[in-house]
Order: C-alpha cells, then structure tokens, then sequence
C-alpha cells in the first residue's frame, strides 16, 4: 500500500451556488448603494468633500482652539443665560405636563367624555407632534416678541404633544379592577379619576416627566438659536460675529450643563419613584 | 406620657401632611423663579394671544397654487434623510461596537463613550451651525450634521443592546475558536439586529423632522423653502409648506410605525 494515497475521506471541492440568503443579503446591498448614489447624485451631495474640503475643518478647529474659557467667569450675563434655558425647559415641561395630563383624560378611551372628543383630541396631539417644534416658535415670535418667553410657549406646546399621547396610553392601560371597585360603591367619575386612575399612571406620569426635562433642556438651546433666548441665543450670537474661540467655550459649557442636568434628574427621579409609596 | 406606638403613628401622621406641602413648596418656588427668569407674563400671554390668532388669520387660506413647486423641496427633505440614515447607521454601528462593555478594549471603549456622551448633550443645529461654518452652506453639511446625528441616539443604544447579550452566548461562540470579528459576526449582530433595525427605522423619522429643521438654517429642501417664505412674509405660502411638512412627517411616522413592526415581529429579516 502506497503511502501517498489520497485519503478518501477528503472532498474534491465542488462548487456550490450562492444561497437563496447571501443572493437576497446582496440585492439589498446593491440596491441600497444604487439608491444612495442616485439619491446623492440628486442631491448633488458630493462625498469626496469630505476629502478635499477636510482643511476646512481643520482651519476652523483651529480657530476654535484654545476655547476662551475665561468667558465663562468674565461674561456677567452668561450666567443668566444658563438660568433662563434651564428655565425655560422647566416652565415647558411643567406647563405641558400640566396641559397634557388634562387632556389626556379626554384622549384616554376609558375615561374620556365622549368617543368623538377624544379622537379629536388624539388627532390634536397627533398634529402637535409631526410639526417641528421650531415652527411653533416662529408663530409665537410674531405673537409675543422675541426671547425666552416665546421660547417656553413653543416647548410648553410641544411637551402637550410629546406627553399626551404617553399619558393617554398610560391611562388606558390601567388595572381595570379598581375602577369597578369603587364604581361600585358609588363613585363619581371625578373621583375614579383621583382614587383610581391617578394613583396608577403616577409612576409613568413622574418617569415621562423626567425625561421630557431632559428632552426639553436640549429643545430649550436649540430654539434659543432660532431667536428664543437663553444660552442657543448666546451661542448664535457668538457664531455670527465669528468669535469661534467663544463659541467652543460656549459648546463646553452646553455639553457640561446638558449631561449634569441629565445627572441631576436622574437621581431625583429614582429617588422619586423609589418613595412613591410613602407619598 | 404617650404610648411610644401612638407617638410614632402621630409623627408619621404629621410626615404625612408635611411632606406633600414641602414638596407643592418648593415646587411653586421653583416655578415662580423660573416665571421670572423666562419673564413671562400673562398680561402679554393674553395680548399675544389676541396677535396671535391675527398672526394666523394671515396664514389663512393657505397658497394652494404653491402646492407643486413644494413637491420638489419636500422630495429633497425625505432624500436628505434617506442618505443620512444610512451613513449615521453605519457609524453609529462602529461606534457601539467600540463602546460596548463585553466587545471593546478599556482603551477603544473609554473614548467611544465618551464621544457618544458628547453628541448626545449636542443639539443637532448647533453641530450643523459649526459645519455652515466650515463648508459652507448646501447639503453636504446638511447630511453629515444629520449622520452625526445619529451616533448619540443609535450608537448608545446598539452599545446598551450589546451589553445587555447573554454572557454564555458570547462565550459559546468563544470556546470553539472564534476570533474577535466572528463573535460579533455570529453571536453579537444576530442578537442585536433586529431592534438596532427597528431603532434605525425610527431614526429615519426623527431625520426627516430634523431635515425640515436643519433645512432652514440652509441645508435646502422644505424647511428652506418654509424659512424663506416667512421672512418673504408670504405666509399663505408658508401655510401651505407648513402643510405639506405636516403630510410628510404624518406619512413618514406610518411608514416607520409599520416597518419596525415587521421588523420586530422578526421571520420577515432575511
């Protein structure tokens, strides 16, 4: 016996087709870069700039550094500013909240007065959400003048939005035993409401609250650039004058203050929902 | 003397009162420090209410001629966003590989944290306000703002999905030799596909949104034709971009809520 045979165990190699799964995996592929170029072609989005346009960002990071961080103790009124954006998303927020709650006992399918009202008042919230929220702001500049109040208004309203529907769904999810319970011992609808609706979408309404500050802190700078005070208008400010060292300064106050925000309402929150039963 | 069980029943009686108006306390100090700060005033709550309701009457009705040539900046909104998604998905994908806790390397994952940390305290306007600056107006600044975008939101999402994966899958897959890139192959992306889809999905809405809102700082499409038209003062105008802005985000959130169902639903991913 030959020592060089060929085990007969080892397959000669056979070509298989592709799978049905790697042919399918490689039509999307194509097709999806086929629609990005035509799309970008459209466009006239020409990625290649991020190559030969780079030393434009590199010249402007250059002009950012070193940020002027002495700006945040020298400028005065930077302080304000800061105060008024966190003003703002806290006056939105619970304004909004406020608003949302009530209506959402209307949107709620189980405590809303009337089935038509409450699909017109889903439709409402429905409506406030798919409008940007800097439209909202647009129209109130007209109506109350630039600054911050404006700027609360379009986040009160946008919060309504934002908030009803999570409410509303809140509310129809809720255990239905306690409502026949006190039903039957001959409640009003007011006071199923307060004994046994409010107590159940308290946690959620709290948690949304929350969140909606956070969202809102973030709204409240973005809309001070479009004319609605605080510390976006500062920053806009600082843009168009073309101090970039100010403005890199500003970015790092912004980050500095979002993300200590972030911290601050999540502690509360948890230590909130943790004592919710003690309230 | 009280019975020491009827003392604390008192104490906790009286906790129960005082707290709940601790709370309404420094809740109404709170509110009314921030009233004044935001100067609000209900005095001019109720004139700008009446000016308001004027405002709008010059909205009324709206520029239904217009209607055709906005079809044409509102196609551009949905292509901006069309190719930012992708784009923001694929570097938010790099971005949550590199920040997850069980994938990356302390030194990868510290930075990519941290990155993720800093887009998201960023508000969008602000990063596409600084690339304006550098590149000049048009949409090339407009899609990059937008896929930057979204590595705050995608990519601490997918990094939380990745981490939350069951430890014995990850070291199933080790134990029989796999490499670094074959985990994440075989283990990791199967486990996380679908709601990093999904999640892509409802991105994709939140882009066409900030499309429309980028699109008046100068990244064109309907936002610029809105902001145009605003200060053109032709508001009938405005109304009818308002419109045609409400139609697509409306039919943008449908197509979205119905995609990420299926995608969910899971059977449908192949």
């Amino acid at each position: 016996m030959s020592v060089a045979a060929v085990p007969a165990s080892v397959p000669t190699p056979v070509y298989t087709p592709p799978s049905r799964l790697f042919r399918r995996r490689l039509a999307i592929l194509g097709a999806l870069l086929v629609f990005l170029t035509g799309a970008g072609a459209a466009l006239q989005f020409k990625p290649w700039m991020l190559v030969t346009d780079f030393h434009y960002l590199v010249r402007l990071a250059g002009e950012m550094l070193p940020p002027r961080i002495e700006l945040l103790w020298s400028k005065a009124s930077l302080y304000s500013s800061v105060a008024e954006t966190i003003a703002m998303a806290l006056l939105g927020t619970l304004a909004g909240g406020s608003i949302a709650l009530a209506l959402s006992l209307v949107a709620a399918g189980n405590t809303t007065p009337h089935p038509a009202l409450r699909t017109l008042v889903r439709f409402g919230f429905g409506a406030e959400r798919a409008t940007p929220n800097f439209l909202v702001l647009l129209v109130l500049l007209i109506a109350v003048g630039f600054g911050p109040f404006a700027g609360v208004l379009a986040l009160t309203i946008g919060s309504v939005g934002m908030f009803g529907k999570l409410f509303a769904d809140a509310i129809e999810q809720v255990d239905p035993a306690p409502i026949e319970a006190i039903n039957s011992v001959g409640a009003s609808r007011w006071q199923v409401i307060r004994y046994a609706i409010l107590p159940q979408v308290l946690p959620s309404v709290v948690a949304n609250g929350f969140y909606a500050f956070d969202v809102n802190l973030r709204a409240a700078i973005a809309l001070g650039v479009y004319g609605g005070g605080g510390l976006g208008f500062e920053l806009q400010l600082a843009m168009k004058v073309l101090r970039y060292q100010d403005v890199l300064a500003l970015i790092l106050l912004i980050v500095a203050l979002v993300t200590l925000m972030e911290r601050v309402s999540d502690f509360l929150r948890r230590r909130i929902l943790g004592t919710t039963a003690a309230l | 003397m009280t019975p020491p069980h009827l003392a604390s029943h008192r104490a906790s009686g009286l906790r129960r009162l005082l707290r709940p108006a601790l709370i309404a306390l420094t809740l109404a100090a709170v509110v009314a420090w921030a009233a004044v700060q935001c100067k609000v005033s209900l005095g001019e709550l109720a004139r700008g209410a009446v000016r308001g309701v004027e405002v709008l009457a010059f909205f009324f009705p709206p520029d239904w001629s217009a209607m055709p040539e906005l079809f044409g900046p509102a196609f551009v909104t949905v292509l901006l966003a069309a190719v930012a998604t992708p784009l923001g998905v694929a570097l938010s994908l790099l971005f949550g590989l590199a920040a997850a806790r069980n994938l990356a390397p302390s030194w990868l994952r510290t930075p990519a944290r941290m990155l993720i940390g800093l887009e998201r305290a960023l508000p969008e306007i602000i990063i596409l306000l600084l690339l304006v600056a550098a590149l000049g107006v048009g949409p090339f600044p407009g899609v990059i703002a937008l896929a930057i975008g979204s590595i705050g939101m995608l990519g601490k999402l997918l990094a939380d999905a990745i981490e939350e994966i069951d430890a014995r899958v990850l070291e199933s897959v080790e134990t029989v030799g796999a490499t670094r890139w074959q985990i994440i192959r075989h283990a990791v992306i199967p486990e996380v596909l679908p709601s990093f889809l999904a999640n892509a999905i409802f991105r994709f809405e939140v882009n066409i949104r900030a499309s429309v809102l980028l699109g008046a700082v100068g990244a064109g499409g309907i936002g610029f034709e809105l902001s145009k038209a605003m200060s053109l003062l032709e508001y009938e105008r405005a109304m009818m971009a308002v419109l045609v802005t409400l139609a697509l985000v409306f039919g943008a959130e449908r197509v979205s809520d119905v995609l990420r169902r299926r995608v969910l639903e899971g059977g449908k991913l192949r």
